[in-house]
C-alpha cells in the first residue's frame, strides 16, 4: 500500500515566513496526483518534505501507514526526478542508474539486470557508456527517469520534469509519462506550474496558491466547478472572464449585459465568471446577448478568439474561425448560461 | 508501526523540534553528527594552530623576552623608540606604496597588450613562469644579476658596455674608488695637471728629448700592452721627442730619475703638446719603448701632457644591493634619516619581486578582461566612443574590482615580505632593508633564546596591519 | 593555458562591423603591430634573463665564474658542462646536502599537500552541504583567517609543541611532522575557501538526488562531492605544493636543529656561510625549481584556475 497522506502539514522557515499552511491531501495508491500552482506557491516544498529534503514543521506525512517525519530520505523508499535531472556528471549513464541500487548493496547481477531492462524500455540501451553531458536534453530526462525506475520505489516524485524540454518533446514526453505510470502501477506525485500538464496528466489535481491548498479534484471537476476565483482563473486558456455583477431576482447585471442565472442566489454584488467558450457567435437567448467592441483578434486555425470590451468590462470570446472580424468592429455575441460561475467578491469563493 | 511516529512522547517531540530548528529533515541527530565529523579535522587544526595562537601572541606581546613576566606596553614602547626597528616600518611603507601599484600597472599593460599578439600564450607563459620560483631561489638569482662585479652581474655589465662605448677606459685605469689617484703615479719630470692629466714639470723645446718617469703601474700590466725596454729617443731637430717610462728598476730600486736597462716604457699613451697658452700644438702616441715624437713644431717652449683618458677607469659598477639612499637625507638628523631614506637595495628587491609576481597580476587581470561583457563595449563603440575612450570609460571601470583584488592581494603579500630580504640583501644591507616580518623572525628565533615578547609585539602589529584586508575580504564575500 | 587566453567568440553575426572586433575593443592605444611586438619581445627577454642566467651559471665550471659573465656562454657553448651537478649528486645523501634536502622537501611537501586537500574538502563539504546552524559564521571566520600572517602563530605553536611533548613524550618541534602540521593549518583557510566556492557551484539537487538514492553522508562525499570536486582539488594541490615547497620561514623555525634541511634552507645556508659559492647556490637553485617547473608546465590550466580562485591569499 503506497498511499501518501499529508496531514495538517506546515512548513515554516521563520515565525513570519510560512510557505506551506495546513496542507491536507490524500493520494491514493497507484494514483497520478499533480500538484500545481504558480511559482512560489509551496508545491515544491510540499514535495520536498515528502522526499525528506526539507523538515516538516508541523503535522505528519505518511506513506501507507508509516509516518515518515523522522525517517531519513534514503530510507523512505521513494524516487525523485528533478527539474534539472541532477544526473551525476562524472558517472556514465549506466553508473547513474546503478548508483541507487549500489547504495542498497544490491548484488551486481541484479543491478545489471535492472539497469539493462530499464534502459532498454526507455530507449537508452545504446548510451549506457556515455556521460550525461554527451546526451541530448530528452535523453538526460530519460536517464533521470531510469534512475528512478530501477529502484522500483513505492512512490515516484517528479518535480517539473518537463520544463527543460522544448515544446514538441514536452508534449511527447507527457504521453510517455502517462504510459509509464500505467506500466509501473506506482503512485506518482507530479509537481508543475503548467496547468496544461496538470489537466492532461493527473488522475487528480491539487491546486495550491500562497502556501494554501485551494482545491483537489479530477481535471474535469476542477475545470467545471472551480472552488474559487483563483482556481477558476488558473485553469483554462484563455483565462476565464471575470466581470463585476449585481444579482437581483435571479438576474445578474454587468456593465454591458445581463443574464438570468440558472440557480437562485440571494441578492448580492459579486463576480460573474464565464469561460471564453461560453461567449460565442451563436445567440441562444437574446436576453443575454451582448455587444462587443473588438480590440484584438487571435486566429488559431481551429479557433478564433476575440478580445474586447463589453460595456466597461474586458471580455474574451471564442467564435467560429470562419467569421471575419477586424479590430474596431462591433459584434453581437451570445452567452451560454449553463456554465456560469458566480463568486463572492469578499471571500472569492464560488457561490454558483 | 504507525504508532512510532504518531506517539508524541515529550522526548520524541523535543527531538523532532531540535531537528526542525536545524532545518534537518527526517534523519535525526545523526545527520548533524555526520556533518560535524566532517568539520572536525579542519576545526581542530584551525583552532590549535591559528585561532588560539593568535590570542596567545597578543598575550605574549605584553610579556617579557621569555614570555613569563608581564611588562605592559614595554615591548611596544621599545619598538616605537628604537630606530633600527623603526626602519622596518619605513621599508614596509616603501614596499606597500611602490610594489602593489607597480605590479598591477605592469600586469594591466601586459594583460591588455598581450591580447593583441599572435604569440600571446607563449608571452603569458614566459611572464607567468617565475611564480613557481621560491622567493629564496629568486633572491639568489637576482643577487647575481645585481652583482657589483661586471664580470658577474649582468646589470653592471650592461651599463659598463654602454659606458665604455661612450667613454672608453684608458690603458692604465686608475680607480679612485680603490684609493688610487693619478697624482700618485708621478715619479720623475712630471707633475699633476688639470683634470687627472699629467704634465711635464718643465717646459720642453724641440730637439731636447724629455724623460717622463711614472710609477705605480705593474710590469705585468705594461707587458700586457706590449711594453719593451725603455729607450731614450735620439734628439731630432724641429721635433719634440721624449719617452714615458716606468721609473723603477727591480735590480736597483733606489735609483730614480735614470732610464735603466731593466725598466720598461709605457706604450700606447695618448700625449698632447701644449703651447704656453694651453692650446694644443699636436698629439702623439707613445710606442712600445715609451717613445714619442711631435714632428715639425718649430721653436718655442711647450709642455707635454699625458692625457687624462689614459687613466680613465671607465665604469666600475653600481652597488645595487647597497644602502645608499635615493632621497637626499644627509642634512637630517639620524632618526629622520632612518625614516626618510630610500635605500637602493629596496628598489632592487622590489624589481626581483616584480619579476615573480607580474605574471600573477597579468593572469588575473587578463581573466577579468576576458570576462567583460563584450556587448557593453560594443555598445560604447556604437555610441561613438573611440578606442581610448572605450578603454578609459568602459573597460577600466568595469575592471576596477579585479584591479582592487590584485592590489589588495599584493599589498598583503608585501606586508609579510620576508624571504626575499633575508636572501637577497647582503649582510651589510640587511639592517637597512629590514622589514617587520624579518625583524619578528630575527627577534624571536635568532641570537640564542630570542626575545619572544618583542617578536610577539611585532607580530601583533603585523596582524593589525592586515585587518583592513580582512574586513575587505569579508565584505566582498558577503556582498 | 586555455584559461589565460580568452578565445574570440566564434560565429559572430556576419552583419557585425569589422571594426568592432574584440582585439581593438580591449586595447587602449593602437600602436603599430611591429612596435607592439618589439615591446613585448623585449619584455619577454627581460623576463627570461634571470632563469637563463641561473641555468647557465649552474652549467659553467666554477673557475669561469669570476673571470667572465655567464652570457659569454651564449656565444661559446663549449663552456657548458654538467660537472656542477655531478659534483653535487656525487655527494650522495649526506645530511644537509642537496639530495638529502630534496628528499626532506618532498617529505614535508607531499603529506602537507595531501592533508590540506583532504581536510579542506571535508570541511568545505560540511560547510556547503551540511545543515547545522552557524555554518555561514564559520565560513566567514575562515575567510578572515585567509590573510592572517603566519608570524602571529610561530611562537605560540613552538610553545604548544613543547607542552604537547611534555604530555605525550613526542615534541613535534624540530621534526618533519612539526613542519607539516603548521603548513596544513595555514594551508586550510585557502583550501577550504577554494573548495567551498567550488562545491557551492554544484547544484544542491545533485546531493539531494544522492540522498534520495539512498546514499549516506560519507557516500555522498566519496561518490558525489569528491569526484565532482576533482578539478578544484587539483588546483588546490598544485597551489599548496608550490606554496609549501617554496617555504623558507616555517621550515627554518620548525625544523630547528634537525640534521636534515629543506632545499630552501640549503640555499639560504649556502648564501650565509659560503657567500662566494655561486656554483653551488645556482646549481641548488636550479634543482629546487625543477619540480615546481614540471608541475607548472604539466598542470598550468589547474594552476591558473587556482590562482584565479584564490586571488586573496
Amino acid at each position: 500500500m503506497a498511499s501518501v497522506t499529508f496531514d495538517h502539514v506546515v512548513k515554516r522557515y521563520t515565525s513570519d515566513l510560512t510557505v506551506v499552511k495546513d496542507f491536507n491531501v490524500e493520494v491514493a495508491d497507484k494514483e497520478f496526483m499533480v500538484l500545481v500552482g504558480p511559482s512560489g506557491c509551496g508545491k515544491s516544498t510540499a514535495l520536498r518534505m515528502l522526499a525528506g529534503l526539507e523538515s516538516i514543521s508541523e503535522g505528519q506525512i505518511r506513506i501507507g501507514d508509516r509516518v515518515i517525519n523522522n525517517i531519513a530520505a534514503k530510507d523512505r523508499d521513494i524516487a525523485m526526478v528533478f527539474q534539472s535531472y541532477a544526473l551525476y556528471p562524472h558517472m556514465s549513464v549506466y553508473d547513474n542508474m546503478a548508483f541507487p541500487l549500489q547504495m542498497q548493496h544490491m548484488k551486481k547481477a541484479e543491478i545489471d539486470k535492472r539497469v539493462k531492462s530499464a534502459s532498454s524500455s526507455l530507449g537508452l540501451g545504446n548510451f549506457l557508456d556515455r556521460k550525461p553531458r554527451a546526451l541530448s536534453g530528452g535523453q538526460r530526462q530519460r536517464v533521470a527517469l531510469g534512475r528512478a525506475i530501477v529502484r522500483n520505489p513505492q512512490v515516484f516524485l517528479l518535480d517539473e520534469p518537463l520544463s527543460n524540454l522544448d515544446a514538441k518533446l514536452r508534449a511527447q514526453t507527457r504521453i510517455e509519462l502517462q504510459k509509464l505510470h500505467r506500466d509501473l502501477g506506482t503512485t506518482f506525485i507530479y509537481v508543475t506550474h503548467d496547468q496544461v500538464e496538470a489537466m492532461t496528466m493527473g488522475d487528480r489535481i491539487a491546486i495550491m496558491n500562497a502556501g494554501i491548498l485551494q482545491q483537489v479534484g479530477t481535471p474535469g471537476d476542477i475545470y467545471d466547478h472551480p472552488a474559487n476565483i483563483f482556481v477558476a482563473g488558473f485553469v483554462g486558456t484563455p483565462t476565464m472572464n471575470f466581470v463585476a455583477a449585481t444579482v437581483q431576482d435571479g438576474v445578474a447585471t454587468a456593465s454591458g449585459f445581463h443574464v438570468k442565472l440558472p440557480k437562485a442566489l440571494p441578492a448580492a454584488k459579486g463576480i460573474l465568471g464565464f469561460r471564453p467558450e461560453a461567449v460565442t457567435d451563436r445567440i441562444p437567448d437574446p436576453d443575454s446577448a451582448m455587444e462587443m467592441k473588438v480590440d484584438v483578434v487571435e486566429r488559431l486555425g481551429s479557433d478564433q478568439f476575440l478580445y474586447g470590451k463589453v460595456g466597461g468590462d474586458s471580455v474574451t470570446a471564442r467564435v467560429d474561425p470562419r467569421i471575419k472580424v477586424e479590430p474596431g468592429d462591433s459584434i453581437k455575441l451570445g452567452l451560454d448560461t449553463r456554465t456560469l460561475h458566480f463568486f463572492d467578491s469578499e471571500t472569492e469563493l464560488a457561490l454558483l | 508501526m504507525a504508532e512510532i511516529g504518531t506517539e508524541a512522547t515529550p522526548r520524541a517531540r523535543r527531538r523532532a523540534a531540535a531537528v526542525n530548528e536545524g532545518g534537518n529533515p527526517g534523519g535525526g541527530w545523526r545527520d548533524h553528527l555526520g556533518s560535524l565529523a566532517f568539520l572536525a579535522p579542519g576545526a581542530i587544526f584551525l583552532l590549535a594552530i591559528t585561532v588560539y595562537p593568535l590570542a596567545a601572541t597578543a598575550r605574549n606581546s605584553f610579556y617579557d623576552a621569555t614570555a613569563s613576566n608581564y611588562v605592559g606596553l614595554a615591548n611596544y614602547k621599545e619598538i616605537f623608540s628604537t630606530s633600527s626597528i623603526l626602519v622596518t616600518f619605513r621599508n614596509n611603507v616603501i614596499w606597500v606604496i611602490v610594489f602593489p601599484f607597480l605590479v598591477t600597472f605592469i600586469g594591466l599593460v601586459y594583460g591588455v597588450l598581450s591580447e593583441r599578439i599572435r604569440w600571446s600564450t607563449a608571452f603569458k607563459t614566459i611572464i607567468f613562469m617565475p611564480i613557481v620560483f621560491s622567493a629564496t631561489a629568486s633572491a639568489l638569482v637576482w643577487r647575481t644579476i645585481f652583482d657589483l662585479d661586471p664580470h658577474i652581474g649582468i646589470v653592471n655589465a650592461t651599463i659598463q658596455t654602454a659606458s665604455d662605448w661612450i667613454n672608453p677606459p684608458g690603458l692604465y685605469p686608475v680607480d679612485p674608488s680603490a684609493g688610487q689617484s693619478v697624482a700618485g703615479l708621478v715619479a720623475t719630470g712630471v707633475s699633476a695637471g688639470p683634470k687627472d692629466s699629467l704634465e711635464s714639470s718643465s717646459t720642453v723645446t724641440a730637439g731636447n728629448p724629455v724623460e717622463l718617469g711614472l710609477i705605480g703601474i705593474s710590469p705585468a700590466t705594461l707587458q700586457l700592452v706590449g711594453a719593451q725596454t725603455a729607450v731614450v729617443p735620439t734628439a731630432s731637430p724641429g721635433a719634440v721627442t721624449g719617452l714615458v717610462w716606468r721609473d723603477f728598476s727591480p735590480s736597483n730600486p733606489t735609483a730614480r730619475g735614470q732610464v735603466l736597462p731593466d725598466e720598461l716604457g709605457f706604450p700606447g699613451l695618448k700625449l698632447t703638446l701644449l703651447r704656453s697658452d694651453g692650446t694644443s700644438a699636436g698629439t702623439a702616441v707613445s710606442d712600445a719603448h715609451g717613445d714619442f715624437s711631435f714632428g715639425s713644431v718649430g721653436s718655442g717652449s711647450y709642455k707635454v701632457q699625458i692625457d687624462s683618458s689614459n687613466f680613465s677607469s671607465g665604469f666600475t659598477g653600481i652597488f645595487w644591493l647597497g644602502t645608499q639612499s635615493l632621497t637626499p637625507t644627509s642634512s637630517l638628523n639620524q632618526t629622520a634619516q632612518a625614516l626618510l631614506s630610500v635605500p637602493l637595495v629596496d628598489i632592487s628587491m622590489i624589481l626581483a619581486y616584480l619579476w615573480i609576481w607580474a605574471g600573477f597580476a597579468m593572469v588575473v587581470i587578463g581573466a577579468g578582461l576576458a570576462s567583460l561583457d563584450r556587448e557593453v563595449l560594443e555598445a560604447a563603440r556604437l555610441d561613438g566612443a573611440g578606442e581610448w575612450q572605450t578603454f578609459r570609460r568602459m573597460t577600466m571601470p568595469m575592471l576596477a574590482p579585479v584591479l582592487i583584488v590584485v592590489i589588495v592581494t599584493m599589498l598583503i603579500n608585501v606586508l609579510k615580505i620576508f624571504d626575499i630580504i633575508l636572501n637577497m640583501a647582503p649582510g651589510s644591507s640587511q639592517g637597512d632593508a629590514n622589514t617587520l616580518a624579518l625583524a619578528m623572525y630575527n627577534f624571536g628565533f635568532t641570537g640564542g633564546l630570542g626575545n619572544w615578547g618583542l617578536a610577539s609585539a611585532l607580530a601583533v602589529i603585523l596582524f593589525i596591519l592586515v585587518i583592513p584586508a580582512i574586513v575587505l575580504n569579508l565584505r566582498r564575500i558577503r556582498g | 593555458m586555455s584559461v589565460v587566453s580568452p578565445a574570440t567568440k566564434p560565429g559572430s553575426p556576419a552583419t557585425k562591423p569589422v571594426n568592432l572586433e574584440r582585439r581593438s575593443l580591449l586595447s587602449a592605444i593602437r600602436p603599430s603591430r611591429a612596435i607592439l611586438n618589439i615591446v613585448l619581445v623585449v619584455s619577454a627577454v627581460f623576463w627570461l634573463v634571470p632563469t637563463i642566467g641561473l641555468a647557465i651559471i649552474s652549467l659553467r665550471p666554477e673557475s669561469l665564474f669570476q673571470q667572465s659573465g655567464w652570457w659569454t656562454a651564449l656565444t661559446a657553448p663549449s663552456q657548458l658542462t654538467l660537472s656542477n651537478y655531478q659534483t653535487l649528486f656525487a655527494q650522495g645523501l649526506v645530511a644537509r646536502g642537496v639530495l638529502d634536502s630534496l628528499i626532506t622537501s618532498l617529505e614535508i611537501t607531499v603529506p602537507a599537500t595531501l592533508l590540506v586537500t583532504i581536510i579542506s574538502s571535508l570541511t568545505a563539504y560540511s560547510l556547503v552541504f551540511g545543515r547545522w546552524p552557524g555554518r555561514s559564521v564559520v565560513f566567514l571566520v575562515i575567510v578572515g583567517l585567509l590573510v592572517v600572517p603566519i608570524q602571529v602563530a610561530l611562537i605560540p605553536v613552538v610553545q604548544e609543541y613543547r607542552v604537547f611533548g611534555d604530555l605525550s613524550g613526542f615534541n613535534p618541534f624540530g621534526t618533519i611532522p612539526g613542519v607539516v602540521i603548521f603548513h596544513v593549518a595555514f594551508g586550510l583557510p585557502f583550501g577550504i575557501f577554494l573548495m567551498y566556492n567550488f562545491y557551492s557551484g554544484i547544484p544542491k539537487e545533485m546531493l539531494e538526488a544522492g540522498r534520495i538514492d539512498g546514499a549516506g553522508e560519507w557516500q555522498l562525499f566519496r561518490r558525489v562531492a569528491l569526484p565532482l570536486g576533482l578539478p578544484a582539488a587539483a588546483s588546490l594541490m598544485i597551489f599548496q605544493f608550490i606554496w609549501v615547497w617554496n617555504d623558507l620561514l616555517v621550515a627554518l623555525i620548525f625544523l630547528g636543529n634537525n640534521k636534515h634541511a629543506t632545499l630552501t634552507i640549503f640555499l639560504f645556508e649556502q648564501t650565509r656561510t659560503l657567500a662566494a659559492n655561486y656554483w653551488i647556490i645556482s646549481t641548488g637553485a636550479m634543482i629546487s625549481i625543477f619540480i615546481p617547473l614540471i608541475v607548472f608546465f604539466s598542470f598550468q590550466r589547474y594552476f591558473v584556475r587556482g590562482v584565479l580562485a584564490g586571488a586573496v591569499k
